[in-house]
This record gives C-alpha cells, sequence and structure tokens, in this order.
C-alpha cells in the first residue's frame, strides 16, 4: 500500500484512456445523438410547417367553394328569372295570337252572311221571273196576272 | 496456500499483498504493481475493444442495445456536465465519461469471489494477486492527481490574476489591504503567508480527499469480502462435513451475496461520486471571476 512507480503507470493508462475514449467513444456517439436531434428537430419544424400549410390551404378551399356556391346560386336565379320572362311572352303571344284568329272569323263569317244573303235575292229574282214565265206560258190575264205578279213581289220582298 | 496461514492469522494481510516487480530494493518508489498494472490494461483493452466494435456500427435512426446504452451514459454525462459548467469545453465530458466508466469497470471486478482471481495467479506460480486495481491506492491517486492537474491548469490558463490574489490574500488579507489604517496594512501583508498556508492546504484537501474516498470504500469492501470469507465459508472438507460447518457455509454465502450487491452499489456510487466531484472541481475553475 504505497505509491510507486504504479502511480505513473496510471497516470499513463488514465490520460490515454481519456484520449481514447473521446476520439474512438465520446465523440462518434455524441455526434450520431446530435444528428439526430437536429434531424428530429428539422422534422416536427417540418411537420408544422406543413399543418399550418394544410389549414391555409383548408381555408382557400372553403372560401373558393363559398365564392362558387355564390356564383351558382346567382346563375340558376339569373336563369329562373329568365325562364318565367319567357313563359310570361309566350302565354300573352299566344293569346294575341288567338284573340286575332277569332276576330278573323268573326269577320269572314260575316262576308260569308252577306254574301248568302245576296245569292239568296238573286235566286228569288230568278224564280219569280221562272213563275211569272210559267204564268205567262198558262193563261194571259192581264189583271189577274197583274195581281198575281204584285202579290208575288211583295211577298217575296217581304220576305227577304 | 489460504488454509495453511489460516492458523496464524495472517490470511487477511497475505490477501492484502501485490504482484510486486522491484526495480530497486533499495528504493520503495521504485517498483511495480504487476497486477494492478494488469488488469487495469485488461480493463483499458476492453473498453478499447468494445469502442471500435461499437463506433463500425452505430445507426443514424433508433439506436438498440449497446449503442443505446452507451448513449444512455453519453446523455447523462453531457447532462451532469452541461448543468454545472458556465462554458463549454470539449474535454470535460470525454474525461467524466472516461472516469465514470474505468471506476466503474474497475470496481465491477470486486464482484468476482475473493480469492477466484488470487488462486488463479497461484496456479501460474504468482504469490500475491490483488485483482481490484482501484484498491490501490496508486490508481486513485493517479486519477485524482491528473483532475487536479486540469484544475490548476484551468485556473491558471482562465483567470491567472484571479487565481494568485485567492491563493495569496483569501481569507484575511484582502479586507486588511483595502483599509486605510497603514497598521492594519501591515497586518495584511503579513498575514499572506498564513493566506497561502491554509490555500494551499484547501486545495491539497480535493485531490486527496477524492482519491482517498475511493480507494477507502473500496479497500474497506474488499477486507470484509476477505473477512467474510476468512470467518464464514470452510476451509476445509473437514469442516464442510460437520453440521456447524454447513450451517455457517449457508451463512456465509448468504452474506456474500448481500455483501457484494451491497459493493456493487458502493462501486456504482463511487465512481459517480468521482466523476461528479472532478466536475465540479474543473468547472470552479472555469467559473468566470466575480467582481
Amino acid at each position: 500500500m504505497s505509491i510507486d512507480l504504479t502511480f505513473v503507470g496510471q497516470i499513463i493508462v488514465f490520460v490515454t484512456m481519456v484520449w481514447v475514449l473521446k476520439a474512438l467513444l465520446y465523440t462518434p456517439i455524441n455526434d450520431a445523438m446530435a444528428n439526430r436531434t437536429k434531424k428530429i428537430e428539422d422534422g416536427l419544424a417540418a411537420a408544422s410547417a406543413g399543418v399550418e400549410a394544410k389549414s391555409i390551404a383548408e381555408a382557400e378551399a372553403e372560401a373558393a367553394i363559398a365564392a362558387a356556391k355564390n356564383q351558382a346560386q346567382g346563375i340558376v336565379s339569373a336563369a329562373e328569372r329568365r325562364a318565367a320572362e319567357v313563359k310570361e311572352e309566350s302565354v300573352l303571344r299566344a293569346r294575341k295570337d288567338a284573340a286575332a284568329i277569332v276576330d278573323a272569323g268573326k269577320e269572314e263569317l260575316k262576308a260569308e252572311v252577306g254574301r248568302a244573303r245576296q245569292d239568296l235575292r238573286k235566286e228569288v229574282a230568278s224564280i219569280a221571273i221562272s213563275a211569272a214565265e210559267k204564268i205567262i206560258n198558262v193563261e194571259i190575264d192581264a189583271k189577274r196576272h197583274a195581281r198575281i205578279i204584285d202579290d208575288t213581289i211583295s211577298k217575296e220582298l217581304a220576305t227577304a | 496456500m489460504a488454509t495453511e496461514e489460516h492458523a496464524d492469522g495472517t490470511e487477511i494481510s497475505a490477501h492484502l499483498d501485490y504482484w510486486v516487480y522491484q526495480f530497486d530494493a533499495d528504493n520503495a518508489f521504485m517498483q511495480i504493481h504487476l497486477d494492478t498494472m494488469l488488469v487495469t490494461l485488461v480493463v483499458a483493452g476492453l473498453m478499447l475493444g468494445f469502442s471500435l466494435w461499437l463506433r463500425g456500427r452505430i445507426v443514424a435512426g433508433a439506436p438498440t442495445g449497446a449503442q443505446n446504452a452507451v448513449e444512455g451514459l453519453v446523455g447523462f454525462v453531457n447532462d451532469t456536465v452541461h448543468d454545472n459548467f458556465p462554458v463549454h469545453n470539449p474535454i470535460i465530458a470525454p474525461l467524466a465519461l472516461t472516469i465514470f466508466t474505468f471506476i466503474l469497470l474497475c470496481n465491477t471486478i470486486d464482484l468476482l469471489p475473493a480469492y477466484l482471481l488470487g488462486h488463479t495467479a497461484h496456479l501460474f506460480g504468482i504469490e500475491h494477486f490483488r485483482p481490484v486495481p482501484t484498491n490501490d491506492l496508486n490508481l486513485p491517486v493517479a486519477m485524482a492527481l491528473t483532475v487536479f492537474a486540469m484544475v490548476l491548469y484551468y485556473e491558471f490558463k482562465l483567470k491567472p490574476v484571479h487565481f494568485m490574489k485567492e491563493l495569496l490574500l483569501q481569507p484575511f488579507a484582502s479586507l486588511l489591504l483595502d483599509s486605510k489604517n497603514p497598521m492594519v496594512k501591515l497586518l495584511g501583508v503579513a498575514l499572506i503567508p498564513l493566506n497561502f498556508t491554509l490555500k494551499i492546504i484547501e486545495e491539497i484537501a480535493k485531490p486527496l480527499s477524492l482519491s482517498f474516498r475511493l480507494f477507502g470504500n473500496m479497500f474497506a469492501g474488499e477486507v470484509i469480502f476477505l473477512l467474510i470469507a476468512m470467518l464464514l465459508l470452510a476451509s476445509s472438507m473437514e469442516q464442510l462435513t460437520t453440521v456447524g460447518g454447513i450451517f455457517a457455509q449457508l451463512i456465509g454465502i448468504a452474506v456474500g451475496v448481500g455483501w457484494s450487491l451491497f459493493h456493487m452499489f458502493i462501486g456504482l456510487l463511487q465512481a459517480f461520486i468521482f466523476m461528479i466531484l472532478s466536475v465540479v472541481y474543473l468547472s470552479i475553475a472555469h467559473q468566470p471571476v466575480e467582481h
């Protein structure tokens, strides 16, 4: 139990071990740990940046969808308005056309009636003439005949 | 052999002799403890081999097995150094790591049965063999003085003026020298040698306590192992075949196991204490000067 040359030997061993372990064990392990820590920190930072970017993108997408919805609603309501207008217009036009057709029919009918009356009058005259011819052919009795002609004419005129 | 020495009571002291090679029989310093050197070199070689083995297989990703264990150790040492040091010095953490692992491994050799390595050495014709190098005062003193030399180096390198002042003027003189009274000032100057002596004692106490704490703990543990072995374990077949011999043997094994567990804890604790005190002493040397 004494201090001797072992002491010197132990100092040499100890100092060598510090140097060796620093170079071969501590530094590589410490570097590996530091690198890993840095990598993990970078990864976490990237992840949080990604989450932020995602939330921003989501907000943008939501805004775009809302704008699109607004626009679509506008387009639909405009189309509906236009459709109502078109419908009303066509109804009005149909009604007008119908009235015009009815008026034309009435006028045509009136003209037809007038024409028929004219034809009838001509027919009455021809009948009267034929009757007169017959009477003339059967007997000529000026007085009676005159009276008959007058009666006939007056009767025909009265009915016309 | 141990059994033959049992009767005259020299067994324990016989087990406390070193395997010595003397360069000069007249000079007690000129000898070397071959057992301490051999075991230390084996431990150092194992650590070197382990480092080389591990260095080739360090992975960047999640560590497993040995790398995980060493990373835990390195992280623990880094935290300890980081908590204590005001500035960064790249040598401190490897130093602390070396102190801790080296002392721990040397202490752990104590868990081998007390006579095993000694008797193995006897087979090779070596008369005395002390397996645990931390039991040898040379190792703790060598480590403590290396740390002390580093403390002095950093004190002189980082704050030479402040350190010299502290060496000569603390604890008595600094207030006296500030005084206006010339007599008081003279007293302050006269007290400088006393200050110097006190400060030297204070500084020397650091490596002294550091080394003797480790040495004392490990030496006492070794002696208790030897006592358990000598008092409780049977040393011959006749002893073992009696009822009392078997009983003593069982008690001896139980006590030995108990002390082994406790001593393992002491070895870990002493390695930690040696490391943390070295870090603290060095951190004191690194503390910036306060005005």
